[in-house]
């Protein structure tokens, strides 16, 4: 079982740093390849802290970190840093307006027993 | 003292310590900034053609060579290279008859425009400091993005006419859909629903009409305009959060503001991200009339068909100067330029490198190689390289394109 | 934050008293306030406990950099932002035109300071937490975006 979910890109200064260290560092990875959910969407998906998820929508699929937002409640909506693993997710049909949706992604996200989808596996994408 | 390239204040008052290939101490630089500074030690690139190493000279042949023969050619990046180099960047799109645009055209682009053609009152981030008793970030979070920001300018400093403590003397307001680390410091936020920022602005134009809001909590609603009207300098400082919303609406935001200086005196500065951004968009408006999304093909033509959003998937050659748009920009988006003759110039290896015909290794700009650069505020500031190195600046490698073609 | 609790735990728990105290608890609680130092629980080096002796050090590392006034800094949390570094009240009295200006320190009289990325301490004894006119002082961790700083 899914739910759906609206994904809004944020900065986050560590994720910025880790990047910038290296684009090809696990560090890097591990602060972009997770996203910040509301409480009770983890519950209706079952899912603890630390926990993997699958967000696919019509542009691409990946697995990610959920983590428990310190935040007020706010179901629905969850949070990812500008990244090569939110990017995936985001929809190209900007026609006039030039800006992609980087912050209105529509996911369906669902619990998975999947690794998190590694950089190597997104090179790879981008070669195909 | 060096100057941090790390984000668009470009901090001046930094100390740095060397000894041989590393950074004894640096003083002054934010997390964000000492990343930035600790960048030169990793990563970085070698010219290359075809995966391949090869000499410098062989590299720039390369890339001049796959300019000449596209049939149209982009020429993007350009926020994280100095104003000479962005000149010749310029120069050498209409060379090309090329293409070329900025980060501009997803980020700040909209509303720096609007500032730079005097649409929208601006003013230096020093008044700011030295006047200005409100200090709103909307949809934009300075602790993660420009570190600096509040404690050199928007809310902590002491300045001519704020003497006296924050807590006294200034209120800062944010405006955000979460309760991001600047959130928490503020003294007034509020939270918004994702695309809430057209009815937050109607409302409060509502109030200073003398009309109820439709929207929020009345009551911190009418407290909010009422901070508003008492102010005696206040400064907007507009994030992506609130670009992306307003896209198509945003004289929603310039009747706000025009609101607010019929109340009282209000300046925006947008929040530029990259070190230089504002300093090419300000040469593109000199130069052809807009800041951005040029095609030099036979005349000047400004549209959004040359953004690189779009043009990545039309062009057939690609240049990128300084950035990673394999990184920052849709799968999609980023899989059609990976697929073009991409030809990189950075220090840096980045997926957009390793994806790249040819890479061009460069000096890191503010590091390596000295220059000019434009604030987010407009203030020009000057930078002289602080290492040593062999590696040829932005400048010097276009101009060696520029030679070749 | 550790809690006493948290440091019992790893204590030998044999009430030897050789501390001073009459159980390890109270142990404990010194070893918190920094009024004793793992040293003065000689069982605790006994090999049997050297893991113990190992989490203890760890769970106690950032309270020994804690300066007499309990400031301590959690580096990894630190942005570097320097908030804390240009509303702290010292900072501001003696360096008019460096930190109070939103600048980098010209003043070697000033407690906070930002060194490779992060915060740093200089001069805890001039913190107004200190001495013999204390007063509670927050204007660091007020203005921290992070929790980096902290008092015990
Ligand atoms: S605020 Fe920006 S310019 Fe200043 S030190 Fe940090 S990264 Fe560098
Ligand atoms: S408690 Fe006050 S005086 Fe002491 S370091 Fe913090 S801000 Fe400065
Ligand atoms: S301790 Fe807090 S306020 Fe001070 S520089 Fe670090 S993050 Fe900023």
């Amino acid at each position: 079982m899914g739910i759906d979910l609206r994904i809004i890109t944020f900065r986050d200064i560590f994720q910025y740093e880790a990047g910038k260290k290296s684009r090809f560092s696990p560090e890097f990875q591990n602060l972009s390849a997770q996203i910040i959910m509301d409480k009770d969407d983890m519950v209706q998906l079952g899912l603890k802290d630390g926990q993997n998820v699958c967000l696919e929508n019509e542009m691409s699929k990946i697995v990610v970190k959920a983590i428990q937002t310190d935040d007020e409640p706010h179901p629905g909506l969850a949070f990812m840093t500008n990244s090569p693993w939110s990017n995936q997710l985001v929809k190209d049909n900007i026609n006039d307006r030039i800006i992609p949706d980087f912050k209105a992604i529509l996911v369906q996200a669902s619990a998975s027993n999947e690794s998190v989808t590694n950089l190597a596996e997104l090179l790879e994408r981008l070669r195909h | 003292m060096a100057v941090c390239t790390g984000c668009s204040l470009l901090c001046e008052d930094i100390e740095v310590a060397l000894k041989t290939g590393a950074i004894e101490k640096a003083k002054n630089l934010c997390r964000k900034g000492q990343g930035h500074f600790q960048a030169l030690f990793s990563d970085r690139t070698v010219p290359s053609v075809e995966g391949g190493e090869t000499s410098l000279d062989q590299a720039i042949e390369k890339a001049a060579n796959i300019l000449m023969n596209a049939k149209d050619p982009l020429l993007y990046g350009w926020s994280n290279s100095s104003l000479e180099a962005q000149k010749v960047g310029i120069e050498l799109a209409k060379k090309l008859e090329a293409k070329i645009d900025d980060t501009s055209s997803f980020c700040q682009g909209q509303l720096l425009e609007r500032v730079l053609k005097g649409e929208l009152p601006s003013c230096t981030l020093d008044d700011v400091r030295n006047f200005a008793d409100v200090s709103v970030f909307w949809g934009a979070d300075p602790s993660n993005s420009h570190p600096r920001h509040l404690s050199r300018f928007s809310y902590y400093p002491r300045g001519s006419k704020r003497q006296k403590g924050y807590e006294e003397e200034r209120n800062c307001v944010v405006i955000d859909v979460r309760k991001s680390s600047t959130a928490k410091l503020c003294s007034d936020y509020f939270r918004i629903p994702p695309g809430g920022d057209a009815e937050f602005a109607e409302a409060i134009i509502a109030i200073l009409d003398g009309k109820m809001p439709r929207f929020g909590d009345k009551k911190r609603m009418i407290g909010l305009a009422s901070i508003f009207k008492k102010a005696d300098f206040g400064a907007i400082f507009p994030g992506l959060g609130l670009v992306y919303s307003l896209v198509q609406k945003m004289e929603i935001f310039e009747n706000l503001v025009a609101r607010l200086n019929d109340v009282s005196n209000y300046k925006v500065v947008p929040m530029v991200g990259h070190y230089n951004m504002r300093g090419f968009n300000e040469l593109m408006l000199d130069e052809t009339g807009y800041i951005n999304q040029i095609s030099f093909k036979n005349g000047v033509h400004h549209g959004s068909e040359n953004s690189v959003t779009m043009a990545a998937k039309s062009s057939d050659a690609c240049l990128v100067v300084g950035s990673d748009p394999l990184s920052a920009l849709p799968f999609v988006i980023a899989r059609s330029l990976a697929k073009s003759q991409l030809v990189v110039i950075d220090p840096r290896r980045s997926l957009t490198t390793d994806a790249a015909k040819v890479v061009i290794p460069s000096a890191m700009s503010g590091l390596e190689s000295g220059g000019k650069a434009v604030r987010m505020d407009g203030v020009r500031i000057s930078f002289e390289p602080i290492f040593e190195s062999n590696l040829l600046s932005d400048e010097e490698i276009l101009t060696r394109i520029m030679e070749a073609i | 934050m550790v809690s006493a609790m948290e440091i019992y735990q790893l204590l030998p728990q044999a009430a030897c008293k050789e501390c001073g105290y009459v159980s390890c608890m109270a142990l404990a609680v010194a070893l918190l306030s920094r009024e004793k130092k793992l040293e003065d629980c000689p069982s605790l080096f006994d090999p049997k406990y050297a893991d113990k002796l190992n989490k203890l050090k760890e769970l106690l590392a950032p309270l020994e950099q804690a300066s007499e006034t309990g400031l301590i800094i959690h580096d990894e949390k630190c942005f570097g932002c320097a908030n804390c570094v240009v509303a702290c009240p010292v900072n501001v009295a003696n360096d008019p035109t460096g930190s109070a200006i939103g600048l980098g320190p010209k003043s070697d009289k000033v407690i906070l300071v930002i060194e490779n990325g992060v915060v740093r301490c200089l001069n805890p004894n001039e913190c107004r937490r200190f001495g013999p006119n204390r007063i509670l002082c927050n204007a660091c961790t007020a203005t921290c975006p992070s929790k980096a700083i902290e008092f015990v």
